[in-house]
């Protein structure tokens, strides 16, 4: 028997004391963490974008466009490749936003993609690769201009931040990539910069450990996808440092949707919490940089 | 405008005016029309009773995780016990499961008694799991037992769980490696043995947990030769990816993963460690048909444990 179609669900969500696709919708979830154009492949773009609409998700905000963690910057992309992804962003800034990866072991070349793809292209904000080729963490003095001139444009930040245990002696973020920075390393830089928001990827994997690093700073948002769900976590993120700095990511497709929505509704939670993190604080940080634009919020 | 059928106008209308409620149901595409089967429930086979090592979980209690798995419609579930992780007195770990499962367990919890081939007299722990709890099978941790599965106990373990006709789940993680304690060690396990393992037991009931997701070597090709060559059942709880439980069955080209038969998955939560949710809401991000929905979700498991 033939599958049904990509938009109809076999058995009803609502039986099974999950939300419908319909009462997904609802909610509005912003997905600030989606790598489906990841090398710029718009075929796995496509695909990808089949199961954020199956999940009911409003918007997708790439990481990856005109980067890699080899070659943050684009510099080996072909200038073509990077004017089709420039004309693919125009053509869908209602789905699809896009903060542009930059390597603080350039500076200055990350100021340049800044002006470019920030300042006088489509994209709302910068993102910090877990690792880059100089191995160069967040908390380093050359961030500082990019922290600054991303502040200048109202540009949304978001820093990979891990710990991975391991290393001798083993400990956590022991066995981080060179260059890929700890939530420590992302509560330095904040505190540099205590008026310039920055959200703070994967609430360092482990996440106990990664919200006791920041809760302190209100200044720093905590986005929690690209690690397996663990029940309890969001309760205790919102008990930390409060419902208002929490931001969703679906991290696919690497991840599941399931494994993140899960996270958030395991959590006891309000309706109107739960459309907070999935994507009120969201399109309260990037309020100003979308005006900026006129994409719509 | 959509037809007001006898389903939508039940839902939508009059529970509404009884309840005094508004109406929390909404209709959905695709949503199946009145007179279809009814929805069928769900056999987890991978859950865990009692308090995790390291953290509180909120439905560590039987009670409560009973009426959390209720919500999601499961109506069986294959319990284990977080205590059988480090403790030396196995049968106390056994004894306390199988009455928080007889005392709380609502009858939906059936209780898997963990085994530790390492330890003396093992073949004692697996008796009194069968003929004194009356377990329908039992769990094995290797990481967190410090064994691999060259142990030759392992085989004869597995021997006379054969003998007795009980499910074996072995527990290839349970916790990411990246973020365990510095004092703890346990990586996934190699599960590169098996078919060796195996290859004297083809009637033995066999199921990896948590697989997959730190299974580099069950997730390509050789991986699926693997699977293959043993017959193995796996649980979904750690598949990852968009779609990840439709491309386990109908296979993944783009990644050089073939298809996995569908017989041979069943439902896995994680539970309370992972939030039921994640499992089931992989039900409903592939599209996939009900046939191959109705076997993961109980068929296969049925099949499995009555077999």
């Amino acid at each position: 028997m033939a599958p049904p179609d990509t938009r109809s669900f076999a058995l009803n969500p609502a039986d099974y004391g999950l939300p419908t696709r319909e009462q997904l919708r609802s909610l509005r979830i912003w997905d600030i963490h989606y790598h489906g154009l990841w090398e710029g492949d718009l075929r796995k773009h496509e695909e990808t974008m089949v199961t954020v609409d199956r999940m009911g998700i409003e918007r997708v905000l790439s990481l990856d466009i005109a980067g890699t963690p080899a070659d943050p910057l684009g510099e080996r992309m072909p200038a073509e490749k990077k004017k089709e992804l420039r004309r693919l962003l125009e053509a869908h800034s209602d789905r699809v936003s896009v903060l542009v990866p930059v390597d603080p072991s350039d500076p200055l070349g990350s100021l340049t993609k800044i002006e470019e793809w920030v300042a006088n292209g489509p994209c709302v904000g910068i993102k910090y690769y877990g690792g880059n080729p100089g191995s160069v963490r967040c908390s380093h003095a050359d961030n500082d201009v990019i922290i600054r001139r991303a502040g200048q444009h109202d540009a949304l930040i978001y820093i990979h931040a891990w710990y991975q245990m391991g290393g001798e002696p083993r400990r956590p973020g022991g066995a981080n990539q060179p260059g890929e920075s700890t939530l420590e390393d992302v509560a330095i830089l904040a505190r540099r910069f205590p008026d310039v928001s920055m959200i703070c990827g994967h609430s360092g994997g482990d996440w106990e450990l990664g919200v006791r690093a920041v809760r302190r700073l209100p200044n720093v948002y905590l986005e929690f996808s690209g690690s397996d769900p663990h029940s309890g976590q969001v309760d205790f993120t919102v008990a930390q440092v409060g419902v208002s700095r929490l931001v969703w990511g679906g991290h696919g497709p690497s991840r599941s949707y399931s494994t993140e929505l899960a996270k958030v509704f395991d959590a006891d939670l309000t309706r109107p919490q739960r459309e907070q993190i999935f994507g009120g604080n969201l399109r309260r940080l990037a309020g100003p940089i979308f005006r900026k634009k006129g994409y719509r919020l | 405008m959509r037809k007001l059928t006898r389903r939508r106008f039940l839902n939508g209308a009059l529970l509404p005016a009884v309840l005094e409620a508004p109406p929390e149901r909404p209709i959905q595409d695709g949503e199946p029309e009145p007179g279809a089967a009814l929805p069928p429930d769900i056999i987890d086979t991978n859950v865990h009773l009692f308090d995790w090592p390291f953290r509180r979980l909120k439905y560590a209690g039987a009670k409560a995780l009973v009426a959390k798995l209720r919500r999601h419609r499961i109506t069986q579930a294959w319990a284990g016990s977080y205590e059988g992780l480090l403790h030396k007195d196995l049968d106390g770990v056994n004894a306390r499961l199988a009455d928080e499962c007889r005392a709380n367990g609502a009858g939906i919890l059936l209780p898997f008694g963990t085994v530790n081939p390492a330890l003396p007299d093992w073949e004692e722990d697996v008796r009194r799991c069968h003929e004194q709890h009356r377990m329908r099978g039992i769990r094995l941790y290797p990481s967190y037992h410090n064994y691999t599965l060259a142990r030759p106990e392992l085989a004869r373990l597995l021997r006379v769980a054969r003998e007795r006709g009980l499910i074996v789940q072995l527990a290839v993680r349970m916790e990411d490696p990246r973020v365990q304690l510095p004092m703890t060690r346990t990586p996934s396990v190699d599960v590169a043995g098996l078919p060796g393992l195996l290859a004297e037991l083809p009637t033995l009931k066999f199921q990896l947990l948590n697989a997959f997701n730190a299974t580099e070597s069950l997730r390509g090709l050789v991986g699926r030769r693997l699977i293959a060559q043993i017959r193995v059942t796996l649980d979904f709880s750690h598949v990852e990816g968009q779609g990840g439980l439709g491309k386990l069955i109908a296979g993944d080209p783009a990644n050089g993963r073939p298809p996995l038969p569908v017989e041979r998955i069943v439902f896995g939560s994680h539970a309370p460690f992972f939030p039921c949710e994640s499992a089931v809401f992989k039900l409903f991000e592939s599209p996939l048909g009900r046939p191959d929905l109705e076997k993961v979700m109980r068929g296969n498991a049925e099949r499995f444990l009555n077999g």
